[in-house]
């Protein structure tokens, strides 16, 4: 009992301090990247208490309402991995923070919001089904979907699923909102549609979907690990390679059309997944 | 609770997001507020980000004169923002009018429309200056925020 | 007499009963209203009263001193008869066809062929049926009382001076009667008697509104169902040709097998019958024309009782075909029909065939899971038809309550529906919520059959394609409707007190359904799990959990209950923030949603949403996706030979 409450604790609080730092980190190595300095790697907290604190405006009170459903939903997915939780079941609850998220933006009569929610609809469409088989072929593989047995496996299993990886980091690539997949709404300062999706939220809201989307990112960094489960420097190497080479896209592509990222997404991503299960199942 | 809330606003001026408005500049001053943004002034450093929109600005930067046109506009930007804000005028034309205060379609500077906080002269002034701007604004954000606390 | 056989009597015949009195007596509103009401609660509360008497089989031979066998073959004639004359009526030669078709096989079946004992033990009630019982009863029952508002207001609107409302009950609660007999019963030639009665039902009340698209549907219906039923009576030809006997129990057991391919054949037969009841490609297009009819209708018949008998039918069949070419088959077409339903719906802007679309699909991942065959995937297959048939019904009785209040079906016209009808819009945003999230029984039921499929590359492919899919067009609707500039003021809107009545409950029941699913698993759905299949999942600390996987649905309910509560909260701070314009470039005016155009005169933003017609459009994918669906049928009908 005591032990599920320190569990649930940690990933209550992993969540924002883990996601805030690796959300600076990857300002400065952006930053970097761009021959400049970047803020200090402590300033997506300085940005999300300054958000809380400002005056609550809401174009729509039901903004209000799915903001925090989203954080929910967000905090719980992370919670349910840290108690080794089933992984089809944390997927399906972190969607449902992606669909209040939408159902928010919806709310707004703004063509920004109206647009950025429905190609958010969009980029749901083109990375839910590859997650599902991420986790298809950790099925396959390990025999069952509970974190805890996955964990335990004795090998590492990269070396058995390096296809789904890839299609890992595709998924994982239009969930951190890194270009070409920035469609809906990006980080930092990229505009097109204004801030899309996020353009009518303001302040303390604002600030809840900031929180639960780093939330989502130490989840989604959580799969990663899995990937290496068997040492801490695997762990500590598969992670900061990918989260590199998702800076490195970041920054050396530029947004593309939603009708490109799904024939994209939909044709490499399946294409790999399917070789990958397959192998699995015959193996 | 006093040491809370002067952490909160010390926090605030480490977080300033930028939301520029041309109200009608020759665009000297937009290329000088945009240069800030590059790698040679690097505003990042201080945790500015430009944003698109007024609901996620703190500070409102304008260049340029007021116009019969745009009033109406400047003043609904201001209002989408919310509290706490400021302003800052950049150019001579956001001061007074510039070189344009004659013309029959220039209201004058910006404070006929909305309150300023800092002005920025200069046709165009340097990034360096605007940066400084920048960060006086802060500094009366801060005080703002303390005066309106006690 | 026996209370089970008296209680199985009255959830047949109370509705037929009933349907009687309506035609007689159902001119004055009001007699009709109590007749309707009554039925209803009769029916509710011997279904109620079922649930502790399951499960049992009864030797019945007579009824009130008529031999039952006789008293069906006498009904099952009449009934092809009626048929045929509306298809003579309609100089509809398919039809016709179909009808003297189904007489001539029944009449060979009975005539012919029959020589054996007949099956004795007819009344079969087992917890799938009480599921199917507590569906038809509680969830019709609640759809007929909707309906007699919905329908009053129906004829006001389109000026009916003569009211066809008495006729209109007397299908509608034909059908509840016709329905609990489908699944009560053990016996061939009494499903498919039930099988046509639900046939012409449809048929009936598809055409109610005389129209001539209606009358054109309601035919189109009636031959592609009449298709089914003669699949049906074919199926039945062979089933007893292989086996000598009409006690499906007795067909579903294995010895056949090894005996004769036509068995095989036969049961391939049935299914062929139960995909054209349950619409699924390439037999959909009658449940699409079919909602041209009154909302409660589509309520009834196409979304929770009568396409849930063809779920029901190849439910009982699967222990029949469990391990064969058949087996595979069904699983393949089940999740294709999923795939391609969510991609049809996501290029509709019509509310109701949205749904329709939705439907088909559900009933398709049901099929994809019986088709699975395993026992996982089994209880899958029985939740999902549970949860499914009471959160689809609240759907569409909302879309009903809507239509009938703006006037329109179009999604686009529901735009910030939550400012005109505020209620209605929470309701039917709470039945998307139910229809795709945790911890949801819809949701559990496809976190179930997921986890079943996952070792059959072809289904968990296609049902993960299509489960991205259904996000997009209910995440979608949800938004629209809840997209009013200042939403703020909440005042309910005034419907009749029957809409709430049933919205209400159903709305309420879906979530305390889901909240007690374990309980639903332990109680109903296990003492199906008899061999082949066992009872795979253990209840562990409030959820559900076997080896491979675990959903600990009561945990899941508490803190949704208290992100739900911290947002309601937050919803009610969020009235006493500043409420601003969305952001327009500045340009905005003091109206909601307008900005200044050019020539500084004022311009409506409009936004409409994607419905990605040049891919996912109906004219687009149609052709394909019943291609597709035909070559998988013929693997299916094809691969038994």
């Amino acid at each position: 009992m005591t032990r599920t409450a320190i569990l649930i604790a940690c990933g209550l609080v992993a969540g924002p301090i883990i996601g805030g730092l690796v959300s600076g980190m990857d300002r400065i190595l952006t930053a970097r990247m761009q021959s400049r300095i970047g803020p200090p790697v402590l300033q997506p907290f300085y940005d999300v208490v300054k958000l809380l604190f400002k005056e609550p405006l809401v174009v729509n009170v039901w903004q209000a309402f799915c903001a925090y459903c989203y954080i929910a939903a967000a905090s719980i997915s992370l919670v349910l991995f840290f108690l080794q939780s089933d992984l089809l079941l944390i997927f399906f609850v972190q969607a449902v923070g992606a669909v209040f998220l939408v159902v928010g933006a919806l709310s707004s009569t703004s063509p920004f919001s109206q647009i950025g929610a429905h190609r958010e609809l969009l980029q749901i469409l083109s990375y839910e089904p590859l997650l599902v088989l991420v986790v298809v072929g950790f099925y396959l593989e390990t025999g069952s979907f509970k974190i805890a047995d996955i964990y335990a496996w004795q090998h590492p299993l990269l070396l058995k699923l390096p296809f789904l990886f890839i299609v890992l980091g595709y998924a994982l690539t239009i969930k951190l909102r890194k270009s070409p997949f920035d469609l809906s709404t990006c980080h930092h300062a990229h505009q097109e549609l204004v801030k899309g999706l996020l353009t009518d939220y303001s302040g303390p809201f604002l600030a809840l979907t900031e929180i639960g989307h780093w939330f989502e990112v130490v989840l989604l960094l959580g799969v990663c690990t899995l990937f290496w489960s068997t040492s801490w420097i695997g762990m500590a190497v598969l992670l900061a390679a990918t989260y590199f080479l998702e800076v490195l896209v970041d920054n050396i592509t530029s947004r593309m059309t939603w009708r490109w990222m799904l024939s994209y997404v939909w044709g490499v991503g399946l294409t790999l997944s399917l070789v990958n299960l397959i192998w699995l199942h015959q193996g | 609770m006093q040491a809370v809330k002067r952490f909160i606003n010390r926090l605030r001026s480490k977080s300033p997001w930028l939301l520029h408005f041309d109200c009608g500049s020759c665009n000297g001053c937009d290329i000088e507020i945009l240069a800030c943004l590059t790698p040679v002034y690097d505003v990042e450093r201080f945790g500015i980000i430009h944003v698109g929109n007024p609901f996620h600005a703190d500070i409102l930067l304008t260049s340029g004169t007021v116009n019969h046109r745009n009033k109406k506009v400047l003043a609904n930007l201001y209002s989408q923002m919310p509290n706490p804000k400021i302003v800052v005028a950049i150019g001579a034309c956001g001061l007074s009018g510039g070189v344009f205060r004659e013309a029959y379609n220039v209201v004058g500077g910006i404070d006929k429309v909305i309150p300023v906080d800092v002005y920025v002269p200069g046709c165009p002034p340097k990034p360096e200056a605007i940066i400084d701007g920048a960060v006086l604004g802060l500094g009366k954000l801060l005080q703002l925020q303390e005066r309106k606390e006690a | 007499m026996d209370i089970r056989a008296g209680l199985t009597a009255i959830l047949v015949l109370a509705p037929f009963g009933g349907a009687i009195l309506c035609a007689v007596l159902g001119a004055n509103r009001a007699i009709r209203s109590t007749i309707v009401l009554a039925t209803g609660a009769v029916l509710i509360a011997s279904a109620l009263w079922l649930t502790s008497l399951v499960p049992f089989r009864l030797p019945v031979e007579s009824f009130l001193g008529l031999n039952l066998h006789t008293l069906i073959q006498v009904a099952d004639g009449l009934l092809l008869l009626i048929i045929l004359y509306y298809g003579l009526k309609h100089k509809h030669l398919v039809i016709v066809a179909l009808a003297v078709l189904q007489l001539l096989l029944v009449s060979y079946l009975e005539f012919f062929m029959m020589k054996g004992p007949l099956p004795v033990e007819r009344v079969f009630c087992d917890h799938l049926s009480l599921i199917m019982v507590l569906i038809i009863s509680i969830v019709g029952s609640i759809i007929c009382y909707q309906a007699i508002p919905y329908m009053e207001n129906h004829e006001h609107h389109y000026h009916i001076l003569k009211s066809r409302q008495p006729r209109f009950f007397f299908v509608m609660l034909l059908f509840l009667g016709g329905m609990n007999g489908l699944v009560l019963f053990n016996d061939l030639t009494f499903i498919y008697f039930f099988f046509e009665v639900t046939t012409l039902c449809s048929f009936l009340l598809i055409g109610h509104d005389r129209t001539t698209i209606a009358t054109q549907n309601a035919l189109r219906a009636l031959w592609m169902n009449s298709l089914g039923g003669t699949a049906f009576a074919m199926g039945m030809v062979a089933a007893y040709r292989s086996t000598g006997t009409l006690d499906l129990q007795k067909i579903l057991v294995a010895p056949w097998l090894a005996g004769s391919e036509i068995y095989l054949l036969a049961l391939a037969l049935l299914c062929l019958a139960a995909f054209v009841k349950s619409a699924q490609f390439p037999f959909q297009s009658w449940l699409l024309g079919a909602m041209v009819a009154p909302t409660p209708v589509s309520a009834l018949l196409h979304s929770s009782t009568m396409v849930k008998v063809g779920v029901y039918l190849v439910l009982r069949l699967a222990p029949g075909f469990n391990g064969t070419l058949i087996s595979d088959s069904v699983a393949v077409f089940g999740a294709f029909s999923f795939l391609a339903g969510a991609a049809l719906a996501v290029g509709q802007s019509n509310g109701k065939k949205v749904l329709a679309y939705s439907t088909i699909s559900n009933l398709g991942l049901i099929f994809a899971c019986t088709g699975l065959n395993t026992s996982e995937a089994m209880i899958a297959a029985m939740l999902l038809l549970a949860f499914h048939a009471v959160v689809k019904a609240m759907l569409f009785l909302s879309v009903g309550a809507i239509e009938q209040h703006i006037a329109s079906r179009d999604i686009e016209d529901m735009r910030g529906l939550y400012a005109v009808m505020p209620l209605t819009a929470l309701i039917t945003v709470s039945g998307v919520i139910m229809m795709i999230m945790p911890p949801f029984g819809v949701l559990l039921s496809k976190w179930m059959a997921m986890e079943a499929a996952a070792r059959n590359l072809y289904v968990i492919i296609m049902v993960a394609l299509g489960s991205a899919l259904t996000v997009i067009y209910w995440a979608r609707w949800a938004g629209t409707l809840m997209s009013d500039p200042f939403a703020g003021r909440f005042r309910p809107e005034h419907q009749p007190v029957l809409t709430w009545l049933a919205l209400g409950p159903l709305c309420i029941g879906a979530g305390v359904m889901s909240v007690l699913a374990p309980w639903l698993y332990t109680r109903l759905i296990t003492p199906m799990m008899t061999s082949p299949y066992s009872p795979a999942y253990v209840l562990k600390d409030g959820g559900l959990e076997n080896v491979y996987g675990t959903f600990a649905i009561l945990p899941l309910s508490a803190v949704a209950l208290l992100g739900l509560a911290a947002a309601v909260i937050a919803l009610k701070r969020a009235f006493n923030a500043k409420i601003a314009s969305p952001y327009l470039s500045g340009i905005q005016t003091g109206e909601p949603s307008m900005f200044l155009g050019p020539m500084n005169q004022p311009v409506k933003a409009e936004a409409k949403n994607y419905y990605l017609d040049t891919i996912f459009g109906e004219a687009r994918l149609t052709d394909w996706v019943n291609l597709g669906g035909g070559i998988l049928l013929t693997l299916i009908v094809g691969g038994a030979l």
